[in-house]
């Protein structure tokens, strides 16, 4: 009897274990990213080489972004993800991505992307108003998206009609 | 002449020895007589008979003995046999024992040899818990519920049920030789064995515990497989579906946390469940918890 409440008691100690390396919400907005890539139309010259996704900052995003670079790309250019530290290391690229920590730091980030074509994506609330193209939100738990049309196509960027239907808040 | 009276000297040798003994006795006193010798299988044979008179099917004495006859073949020979018809038989007689007026005598001593009876059922069904033969165990520990409650109809079975239950789930929660994930089929069993846990014990830490991280799991794998290339309809779709699941999710992990179930695991299992809630504050905060508890 002994025997057999140590074999129930040694079941009843494996417990489940938490599915590892699942960012849920980094995943998401590494869809949507991908999603505004076909919603939004860049000039000519930024329809050649490569379709580059810089992430300023610190956010986990970046390694989702890189996990996605490896098997899929936009129309035929291939993906390539960068990691800027500093608001002075930018540099041209399709789509940057300013992380929670550097959100202070917005008006600086749209002064230096003037000359540029770039989508600017935030995640913080009032972003949209600031100079960002697209701003992530949380809205009963679900992760939308809030559009600034008029600071995308400041950068001659061409938002498509479904992009405007599909966010959540159009400005 | 001589030929007939051998014949007639071995008649009346034979009935006055062995078979002599059984004549004009019935099929329960013969299968006594055996059982008394030791003789199991032809004690056996009798009491199969005696069960089938259309009299002796009347008396519980026939269904004790007949269960008693049963019992003692399992325990003599068959007892490492797992599914033993001998002991099934022996428990069917003396639940058709039970039924009958004329009961009382045996009672007592039936009780006793079912009692007996459900433990090897109850240590057999815990001996099979693994993938090959979990089935059976099912089975055993069913029969062993049933044998309990003949014995006494109000018996508390509960904390049995529940150590059951959490083991077999336990065990049907692992992948099988060969795989790197747990079969749907058994995921689906795992959640109702431990919904049934909390049925009977709604303050189970394990069947809480377990539960949070079954339905984060679900969530996390369908993410985890979405195609980058999916279009915002179809996202917003499977996102509206894994935030039910997270919630569903929420309220056991928040009821392990408030048990105090494997703090460190249970902190991790609240913080990944609110950040796939997309709430990264209270994410954040169960994040530092944690830290917190590990400086300690």
């Amino acid at each position: 009897m002994k025997k057999i409440a140590v074999i129930l008691v040694s079941l009843l100690i494996l417990n489940s274990g938490f599915k590892v390396g699942v960012d849920t919400n980094s995943k998401m907005k590494a869809i949507f990213i991908m999603n505004f890539t076909k919603l939004i139309e860049w000039p000519q010259p930024y329809r050649e080489g490569n379709f580059v996704v810089g992430v300023v900052g610190e956010s986990p995003l970046y390694t989702e972004l890189t996990k996605m670079a490896k098997t899929k790309k936009v129309a035929n250019q291939s993906l390539q993800i960068k990691k800027f530290s500093s608001i002075n290391d930018i540099n041209k690229c399709h789509i940057l991505y300013v992380s929670q920590n550097k959100s202070g730091e917005i008006s600086s980030v749209v002064n230096k992307l003037k000359p540029h074509n770039t989508l600017i994506i935030t995640e913080k609330q009032g972003l949209v108003e600031k100079g960002a193209g697209i701003n992530f939100i949380v809205k009963n738990n679900r992760q939308k998206f809030e559009l600034n049309k008029k600071n995308v196509e400041k950068y001659q960027l061409k938002v498509s009609s479904n992009l405007e239907a599909l966010a959540f808040t159009v400005k | 002449m001589s030929k007939k009276i051998y014949i007639l000297f071995i008649v009346s040798i034979l009935t006055s020895s062995v078979f002599g003994q059984f004549v004009g006795k019935d099929d329960l006193s013969i299968a006594l007589f055996y059982l008394q010798k030791n003789e199991l299988d032809s004690a056996k044979t009798r009491i199969d008979l005696a069960s089938l008179n259309d009299v002796l099917k009347e008396t519980a004495k026939t269904w004790y003995y007949k269960g008693f006859i049963y019992k003692e073949l399992y325990k003599n020979k068959d007892k490492e046999n797992k599914t033993s018809p001998y002991r099934i038989t022996s428990i069917e007689s003396f639940e058709k024992m039970f039924t009958m007026s004329n009961k009382a005598e045996f009672e007592q001593s039936a009780s006793k040899i079912l009692k007996y009876e459900a433990s090897t059922l109850y240590n057999d069904a815990a001996r099979m818990l693994d993938p090959e033969n979990y089935k059976t165990a099912i089975s055993n520990y069913a029969l062993f519920r049933k044998t309990m409650k003949l014995v006494d109809e109000d018996a508390n079975l509960d904390s049995r049920d529940v150590q059951f239950k959490l083991a077999l789930a336990s065990m049907l929660n692992r992948p099988s030789d060969g795989k790197v994930a747990v079969d749907s089929v058994n995921i689906y069993q795992v959640k109702k064995l431990y919904s049934e846990v909390l049925v009977i014990d709604t303050n189970n830490p394990g069947a809480n515990y377990n539960l949070g991280i079954l339905y984060y799991n679900e969530a996390a794998e369908i993410i985890n497989h979405m195609d980058y290339d999916m279009d915002i309809m179809s996202l917003n779709a499977v996102q509206d579906y894994c935030i039910e699941i997270f919630l569903k999710s929420l309220p056991f992990m928040k009821k392990s946390y408030d048990l105090g179930y494997k703090r460190r695991e249970t902190l991790i299992g609240l913080s990944n469940i609110y950040y796939g809630l997309n709430d990264l504050e209270k994410s954040d905060a169960y994040k530092k918890e944690l830290q917190d508890l590990e400086k300690e």
